[in-house]
């Protein structure tokens, strides 16, 4: 025999059920969260962001790109409106900094901004850019979620003459044909820089541990490779004993890290490929009665934590990976649609802080 | 057109059909017809190709054939129309009766327009004028069996198979599917008719099979048969063998002057029951007769509230009793014996001790915590007095024999301490000597002073068994058999009974629906 | 001849089999910990076993809601959802305070869980699609709530998350507590017992009368609110509240266990002992394979492993 709940007095406790659900949403209006101010304070002081500089000049060394090679038409940016999409939900810092920074120098240049995420969906971001272009971009920022799969928007956008500005990550496209540059950091470059910064620290003996990134990311392999490759060349006394993922996350930053310091006890420094999981460590090694200072951790991407995480004596450097890609992505395009040359492949260049600047850059820091 | 010769088919541990022999002629409809377990739904499965036969061998138009799967009966013709439509809900009418063979347009599209042109042709023939754009869901159930029925006609079906067609359609949805039965027949289509209502038999049927434990007990012109013949050969009794029983050892043995202890009144399910009304007594074994989808499990599922009825009302010891639920049931003191013990009596996979506990399981706790040690002493009570055979309370239930399986449920029921019990088909596949030591239980129960409400579908047991047997058919009750009535002939006769003459014992004849309120 | 020691060798490899899918899980968890005491360097010592139970505490207290949905033939998807939620919560109302805070996570989960139970036992929607539901819908409210990772300052919940009571850490013993408490319940309470029944045969369990609704809401209900205590135990830890990662595969950890532990998928049968023995067997096959720096990959080719064995183990019972 089947159950043969009456219909209505299912729909009855459907709605109920729906019902439950809104009021939990509804609750979250009076809630009170432990550091409201403390959040404001935090508000206004990133105000004081500064923009990225370039690490390589514009139109100095490598191929360039003009608006007459790539075929579209002068415009006057400050008519102009542009399209950004963005890959990832805006829930770390790198993302929500991003995104902030592109409206906030929009806002500024009074440049008309449409924006849209793909909440990490490739097939949302393409829909994204093609609703965009359709909406009438004239000029489009991209951060693209994935390297590949970008041919039926080059093509609306070719088919328009529309200037395409990829940053933070690459598109395997031909440079000035299918978009006009790239705007980015070198994560190699980002890598090296952690492990001269872990030598300094470390005085070039010892063994170390690395916190992967998230397995398959390019941003993990290239700044592994960077960090690993300078050690070899420059401390030979440095020895590579442990390299675990810790997938982007505290978390896992912190479980691996905690197995990590009791089999090797005399471990000498950790190198975490984010702050997240550098952040981890840190609670690892609070948790296992470590002194600060005790084991030096270097990290990637200069969030506020990891830079306070310094100011605190629980972390030794902090490279940054800057975020802030609005004025060099608007100076960029304003150059182009001037009619003048830009490079393809623009290298921003990543500051770092250490115990000399932690305090005064923390402002800084996103 | 399609007969079978020398047919057997067994699975393990069981011979589903042994050397049957069966023809279906073209512009003929042929019932087959049997009890449960007789073998029909094996042979229509031989003959549609679900099944392969073990021996023997399917004669189609003239030449030996063997259909390795379904769909290859399909397109040599043999379609088979189910209780169960098997169609797509949500696709419009025309798209179902052209599912798989729609007509091609230019360029390999479906072309719409002729296809539901031609769909509604095809069931206007059928008498029935549909909008065939509109998802076939939203037609009622007598339609959708036409619109399958029009499918099986439309693929040039010349053998149609209809596996109990009517059992959930109106009245007036039955007189349309007969008109186009005989439509078919006219046509030259041979039909198998699956049934177990005789009146519908009678009406449209031209010749008969009947299979008991899987052999043919009889086949020929369905006219020149006795309707009380044919239940006896259904139910394997034959009339000159039938002992004029008398009185079973229960009968005036019981004060039957007692205020009913149940009573169950004009209890109605759609398209299931009608107007039943059951009375039992204290110390009364009650039976209830009837074919197979008569109404009888159903009868005892609507009283112990796990079948909701659409009106009717249950009395317990004189307190109405809320229908449609089963522990306000059970609260009340009905317990059920449901008919098919291992899907929806005992829990296979928990000891003995708890399968007895377990609707006693609210009443044995405190505070939500289980009181063991009651448990142990019921659990032992029971074991004993019910002579359970099992290595020890712990034993999974799963690993026992089927007679002890029911026992256990007949103790999980006697915990409860109810004031009426309603075994469906308590004995059956157990074993003789557990059978006539449940029989004997049964016995002892009413002596005790319970009302007892027995389904069998053995007329010896339910003759032996009973004082007083109410017969159902068509989810009616057409007789109610007392005193010197009781007797197999009796139950037999009432069963058999055409519609003229039940019409005046329930008012109501066979004529079902009209009671939805 | 031949025929009989046949048949004796294959009846002790069935009586073998059985045992094996009875106590296997507790004879890997022994292996594994043999194989590193002797493998491992400084694998025997307080500090290292403390870790260890830290780092299973909030994967065995899901595991132990899990068991109870799996025992009532069911499953719940939505433990990691919910563990995002109740972090999201937590961090939302500690300004009222920890207490406050913590209770409100709490009927987070709870709420979630009478809304899978509600779409499992009155729409009749299957467990795996109504919880793959509020998995989906969970996460996202989290993220509304709370849409980036917040540090939690609280010093009572930092304590929460690393004190100690004579040595043993606050989040171990509430999942011993937690533990015994579930199995009491599954043993000794009439919601337990009806469970089972639920769990083995649905239509006997609603012809015996047993309230099958209220238990099977009740159930999702458990399984809710135990996520939700492990939600707040890994925010303690953590001292941030992260609901875009906290909780993630969480529920296939979950469940791994407790099949690894010996319940069937089947339902009508939860083994707590096996189902805080899985979770200990996984834990110590990753921090294994971590300890010895073996490529990640390897982690997840070991667990996959072990899950075919579980799955194997399963089908076997099933045969039975």
């Amino acid at each position: 025999m089947k159950p043969l709940a009456p219909r209505h007095r299912t729909s009855a406790r459907t709605l109920l059920a729906t019902g439950l659900i809104t009021s939990l949403a509804l609750v979250s209006g009076c809630a009170k969260s432990e550091d409201d101010t403390a959040d404001k304070d935090k508000g206004s002081a990133s105000q004081s962001e500064q923009g990225q500089v370039v690490a390589s000049p514009s139109t100095g060394s490598g191929p360039t790109c003009s608006i007459d090679a790539y075929g579209a038409e002068k415009i006057d940016l400050k008519s102009a409106t542009v399209g950004f999409s963005q890959s990832e939900k805006e829930a770390n810092p790198f993302r929500i900094a991003e995104t902030a920074s592109i409206k906030a120098e929009a806002d500024k240049q009074g440049v008309k901004l449409l924006t849209a995420n793909a909440q990490s969906q490739f097939s949302k971001q393409i829909s994204d850019v093609q609703d965009l272009i359709a909406k009438g971009a004239d000029l489009l920022v991209i951060a693209p979620l994935n390297s590949d799969g970008w041919e039926p928007v080059l093509r609306s956008a070719s088919a328009k003459h529309i200037p395409i500005i990829t940053i933070d990550r690459k598109i395997n496209a031909t440079a000035c044909k299918d978009y006009v540059s790239f705007i980015g950091s070198d994560f190699v470059e980002q890598g090296k820089r952690a492990a001269d910064q872990m030598i300094e620290s470390t005085g070039g003996k010892g063994e170390i541990a690395i916190l992967l990134g998230a397995a398959g990311n390019n941003v993990t392999t290239e700044r592994t490779k960077g960090f690993e490759d300078r050690i070899k060349e420059k401390a030979p006394g440095l020895k590579i004993v442990f390299k675990q993922t810790g997938e982007f996350a505290r978390e896992k930053g912190q479980s691996v890290t905690e197995n990590l310091i009791q089999s090797k006890p005399g471990i000498t420094g950790i190198y975490a490929e984010n702050d997240e999981m550098g952040l981890g460590a840190v609670n690892a090694l609070k948790g296992a009665g470590k002194k600060p200072g005790a084991v030096k951790i270097v990290t990637i991407d200069g969030t506020r934590n990891a830079v306070q995480g310094i100011v605190d004596g629980w972390i030794d450097g902090v490279v940054e990976s800057n975020p802030r890609f609005g004025p060099l992505a608007f100076q960029t395009l304003d150059t182009f649609t001037k009619g003048e040359k830009v490079s393809q492949d623009i290298v921003i260049q990543d500051s770092a802080y250490t115990k000399d600047n932690a305090k005064s850059d923390l402002g800084k820091a996103y | 057109m399609l007969s079978v010769n020398g047919l057997s088919k067994s699975f393990p541990g069981v011979k589903a059909l042994s050397s049957v022999d069966f023809t279906a002629r073209a512009g003929e409809v042929h019932a087959l017809i049997g009890e449960n377990g007789a073998g029909k739904s094996t042979l229509i499965k031989v003959l549609t190709g679900v099944y392969q036969p073990d021996e023997g061998e399917v004669t189609y138009d003239g030449a030996p054939v063997r259909f390795a799967t379904p769909l290859q009966a399909q397109h040599a013709g043999i379609s088979t129309i189910y209780q169960e439509v098997n169609l797509v809900p949500l696709m419009s009418v025309a798209r179902n009766l052209f599912l798989g063979r729609e007509p091609r347009g230019r360029l390999g599209l479906i072309d719409f327009r002729s296809m539901h042109r031609q769909a509604e042709a095809a069931l206007r023939d059928l008498g029935l004028r549909v909008d065939v754009r509109r998802p076939l869901r939203e037609l009622g159930v007598g339609a959708q069996q036409m619109v399958a029925l029009a499918r099986a006609v439309s693929v040039d079906a010349r053998v149609v198979v209809m596996d109990e067609p009517t059992s959930s359609l109106e009245p007036r949805e039955v007189r349309t599917l007969f008109g186009v039965i005989r439509m078919l027949r006219e046509r030259g289509i041979a039909v198998i008719y699956v049934s177990h209502r005789l009146d519908e038999l009678y009406e449209i049927c031209d010749a008969v099979t009947v299979l008991r434990d899987g052999k043919v007990v009889h086949t020929g012109r369905i006219a020149e048969l006795e309707r009380l013949r044919l239940v006896a050969l259904m139910l394997g009794r034959e009339i000159a063998d039938v002992r004029q029983e008398g009185l079973t050892k229960f009968a005036g043995g019981h004060d039957t002057e007692a205020e009913p202890v149940l009573e169950a009144q004009e209890l109605t399910v759609r398209h299931q029951l009608h107007d039943v009304s059951v009375s039992v007594r204290p110390g009364e074994v009650v039976g209830l007769g009837g074919l197979l989808g008569s109404g009888r499990s159903e009868t005892a599922k609507a009283i112990a509230g796990a079948l909701p009825t659409d009106s009717g009302r249950v009395v317990v010891a004189g307190v109405r009793v809320r229908t449609g639920s089963t522990p306000a049931a059970i609260r009340a003191g009905i317990s059920l014996l449901p008919e098919d013990r291992k899907a929806e009596g005992i829990v296979p996979g928990l000891s003995v001790r708890e399968n007895i506990a377990l609707a006693a399981l609210p009443g044995l706790s405190r505070f939500g915590l289980v009181d063991e040690a009651r448990i142990d002493r019921i659990v032992e009570t029971f074991m004993e007095r019910l002579r359970i055979k099992a290595a020890s309370p712990q034993q999974k239930v799963g690993e026992l024999s089927g007679g002890n399986q029911q026992k256990v449920l007949l103790a999980r029921w006697l915990a409860m301490q109810p004031k009426v019990l309603l075994l469906d088909e308590p004995t059956r596949g157990i074993d003789v000597g557990a059978k006539a030591e449940v029989q004997k239980l049964i016995d002892e129960l009413a002596d005790d002073g319970l009302g007892v409400l027995l389904i069998s579908s053995d007329p010896e047991e339910l003759i032996e068994g009973s004082d007083r047997v109410i017969v159902l058919k068509d989810g009616a009750v057409v007789e109610e058999l007392t005193g010197d009535a009781v007797t197999e002939d009796r139950l037999m006769r009432a069963i058999a009974t055409a519609p003229a003459v039940t019409a005046t014992a329930t008012g109501e004849g066979t004529g079902p629906g009209g009671h939805d309120d | 001849m031949t025929d009989l020691t046949l048949g004796r060798v294959t009846a002790d490899r069935e009586r073998l089999l059985a045992l094996l899918q009875e106590y296997g899980v507790y004879l890997g968890v022994v292996v594994l910990f043999l194989v590193n005491t002797v493998f491992t360097p400084h694998f025997l010592s307080t500090e290292n076993f403390r870790t260890q139970a830290v780092q299973v505490a909030p994967v065995l207290i899901v595991a132990l809601g899990m068991a109870l949905a799996i025992g009532s033939e069911g499953v719940d998807l939505a433990v990691g959802s919910v563990m995002a939620l109740s972090t999201s919560l937590l961090s939302l109302y500690l300004g009222y305070g920890p207490g406050i805070a913590v209770v409100v996570a709490l009927v987070g989960g709870a709420v979630v869980g009478v809304a899978n139970g509600s779409l499992i036992a009155f729409v009749g929607v299957q467990p795996i699609v109504a919880t793959l539901a509020l998995m989906v819908a969970g996460r996202g409210l989290a993220l509304v709530l709370l849409p980036q990772l917040k540090d939690v300052h609280d010093p009572a919940m930092a304590e929460l998350g690393s004190g100690d009571a004579l040595g043993v850490p606050y989040v171990v013993l509430i999942a011993a507590a937690l533990a015994l408490l579930v199995g009491f319940v599954v043993r000794r309470t009439t919601f337990g017992r009806s469970l089972l029944a639920i769990g083995d045969s649905r239509p006997a369990a609603r012809l015996a009368g047993l309230p099958v609704r209220r238990v099977l809401i009740l159930v999702y209900v458990c399984s809710g609110v135990l996520a939700a205590v492990a939600g707040v135990l890994a925010t303690a830890r953590l001292t941030a509240s992260d609901p875009s990662s906290l909780g993630n595969l969480m529920e296939l950890s979950a469940i791994t266990a407790v099949v690894v532990g010996g319940t069937p998928l089947s339902g009508g049968r939860i083994r707590i002992g096996g189902t805080v023995a899985g979770a200990v067997l996984i834990q110590l096959l990753t921090t294994t394979l971590i300890k010895h720096d073996l490529p990640p990959s390897w982690t997840q080719i070991a667990q996959a492993v072990v899950i075919v064995l579980a799955v194997y183990a399963a089908r076997e019972r099933g045969k039975r």
